[in-house]
């Protein structure tokens, strides 16, 4: 749970980040599959050490 | 037998979960109760959540913006100075503000007093003692604001308890409250990107540094750069962009301070500190160095020949897939270097660690990983749709099929995994699919209009085989690959992973209600503009999914659903359902 910590907190914070303007840098449009990218892509990453 | 299980039906299975089964028990928290650090996070997504739309509203001369910046900077470092000074006294603390129920009643009080610092924001002061009194009632009911809103999180009598156990680590803590709130360096995070990013966005010294470091960068590529620092344009003389405060790094750099601090900070046992800390201003620097990178790479772009691509696609893709890698790289690299990671992880397994109570772990194949196979697919999809959209222009993903062998490609690689899983499906997973067609068509009606899509103008700008080849390529990933994907991966995995951490030993039919929920949700946020129709779209595959506990009915009926709107696309034309 806590990598869905992670991303639920950087989900927030990147959303209020580009609540404003839709700026070329970060992409509003584009946060979705970027952050389930990234959120999936650490899941993978950390699931890979076998307990 | 599978077949002959007694379904756990959406409308009973909290009570047989939790009371039947043997194996699985899962033991439930109370929705809020949190511990100190999550209450503090949760302070400062209030305050950020309230600040930014009134922002405009306060008034500034008064100092408003200071009086928050300095509450949330000085309760950050007094938890983590706390933390680190008496780990025994935060845990136990911590513990206790755990037990203690978040006070709705004084969060109500605190909407009203930030009401009131509001409305007192809207009337003007002058130099005289009425003057005078508004602005000490000001700064009486903002500071009111800022302490109801503490205090419904964190009772005065245990934060009191924790300031004690702490010694003098709150003067240190106000110390670099005060010096964070005044440094430059921050000044654009605090007043840009993090809060407000329509305003203030213009720090010059760290535009020109992007503007530096874009211009060596091109000299390394280009014979002739054109560089005019009055204008912030560069290039060369057939294309050339402006570097604005927008895009000079600072919404990536902010990003990347928040992931660095919250990544360390969850898994705090697994670094040194304070070694690790150094990693958070790194991180930083790296996703600065990427974002110049990034605009070099779209100069090159439009210099190459492709200008529509680099101010289209290009564009809007290059940042998130350069933080992604940066922060995929942070949270992957960090633990393997020894100086930051309290344990690393070799070629010949676990080094020694120097926290003797983590037990140790092994990497295993990637092959051999079940959370790899089932959301591997899904992420194979995931970035190769955002490739396609940075190679795009127009709006047109001329690359699609890319997201079709990306698919293919790790489906097959992970087929071993895919064999142990139930694909038989029934005769309602069809009418799962055609009810979601429904569902999709009913809400697109109801919606209205929606923006003309790009592919009708872009297929009519291929020539017949490259189109053909592209609409069969669209056609067979909607119908197969996508279905497989996406129902590993939000019915297969999240759902399961959602009720479970142990989800491998979860049987497929088992869930909460909360958990098809967020993975519905999640489903449905994917599908942008259209989120309310994929979200119920994502609740009926759940419901095919969990009735008999095969994947294979959800991959079925997400097939019909897709198969259907294909039809409605290929041979009526709307190919805004694509």
């Amino acid at each position: 749970m806590r990598i869905l910590g992670v991303v639920l907190l950087f989900v927030g914070v990147s959303v209020l980040a580009s609540a404003q303007v839709r700026t070329p840098e970060i992409d509003l449009g584009s946060a979705g599959t970027a952050i389930a990218l990234l959120s999936g892509a650490l899941l993978v990453t950390r699931a890979r050490r076998k307990k | 037998m599978r077949g002959t299980e007694q379904i756990h039906g959406v409308s009973s299975l909290d009570a047989s979960f939790s009371e039947s089964s043997n194996t699985q028990r899962f033991p439930r928290k109370k929705l809020f109760s949190l511990g100190l650090p999550q209450r503090l996070i949760l302070f400062v997504l209030l305050f950020a959540a309230e600040w930014s739309p009134i922002t405009h509203s306060v008034h500034k001369g008064r100092g408003a913006g200071a009086l928050l910046q300095i509450a949330i900077a000085f309760s950050s470092f007094l938890v983590a100075l706390g933390y680190f000074r008496s780990k025994d006294s935060f845990q136990r603390i911590s513990n206790q503000v755990q037990k203690a129920p978040i006070r709705w009643g004084l969060l109500a009080w605190h909407l009203v007093a930030l009401g009131a610092f509001l409305g007192l924001s809207a009337i003007s002061s002058g130099n005289n003692p009425l003057g005078y009194a508004i602005i000490a009632l000001w700064y009486a009911v903002g500071i009111a604001a800022i302490a109801l809103a503490g205090w419904a999180f964190v009772p005065p009598g245990l934060a009191l308890e924790f300031v004690r156990s702490t010694g003098y680590a709150w003067v240190y803590a106000l110390a670099a409250a005060v010096i964070a709130w005044r440094a430059v360096v921050f000044s654009p995070l605090w007043h840009g990107a993090v809060w407000n990013p329509a305003i203030d966005l213009s720090w010059k010294p760290a535009t020109d540094v992007t503007f530096n470091l874009v211009k060596s960068f091109l000299h390394l590529f280009l014979s002739q750069v054109v560089a005019d620092r009055a204008t912030m344009t560069i290039g060369s003389p057939r294309f050339s962009v402006q570097i604005t405060a927008w895009c000079a790094g600072f919404e990536g750099t902010a990003l990347m301070l928040v992931f660095s601090i919250a990544w360390i900070g969850y898994f705090r046992r697994e670094f040194r500190f304070p070694h690790a800390l150094l990693l958070v201003p790194a991180g930083m620097l790296v996703v600065w160095l990427s974002n110049a990178l990034r605009i070099t790479a779209l100069i090159l772009i439009g210099v190459a020949g492709a200008p529509k691509v680099a101010a289209g696609g290009f564009h809007s893709q290059a940042g998130w897939i350069a933080f992604n890698c940066v922060a995929l790289g942070f949270a992957v690299l960090t633990r393997h270097m020894p100086w930051f990671a309290s344990r690393t992880i070799t070629s010949k397994g676990i080094s020694a660690g120097t926290l003797s109570s983590i037990q140790p772990e092994h990497a295993m194949p990637a092959a051999h990983n079940s959370t790899a196979a089932y959301l591997m697919p899904f992420l194979g999809i995931l970035a190769a749709a955002m490739i396609s959209r940075a190679a795009s222009s127009g709006g047109f993903e001329w690359l699609y099929p890319l997201r079709f062998v990306a698919a293919a490609a790790v489906l097959w690689f992970f087929r071993s995994k895919y064999l142990e899983l139930d694909w038989r499906f029934g005769g309602f997973s069809v009418i799962a699919g055609c009810a979601v067609f429904g569902i999709w068509l009913g809400l697109d009606l109801m919606a209205g209009t929606h923006p003309p899509s790009a592919i009708a103008a872009g297929l009519a700008s291929l020539p017949s085989p490259a189109r053909i080849t592209w609409l069969v390529f669209r056609t067979v990933a909607a119908v197969i690959t996508v279905p497989i994907a996406e129902e590993l991966a939000f019915r297969g995995f999240l759902i399961r992973r959602l009720t479970s951490a142990d989800f491998e030993t979860l049987s497929s039919r088992h869930y909460t209600y909360v958990a098809v929920l967020v993975s519905s949700v999640a489903f449905g946020l994917l599908h942008g503009d259209r989120w309310l129709a994929g979200t119920l779209a994502g609740l009926i595959y759940a419901v095919a999914y969990l009735r008999r506990g095969r994947i294979g009915d959800a991959v079925v009926a997400h097939a019909t659903t897709n198969a259907l709107l294909a039809v409605c696309v290929l041979l009526g034309g709307k190919w805004d359902l694509w």
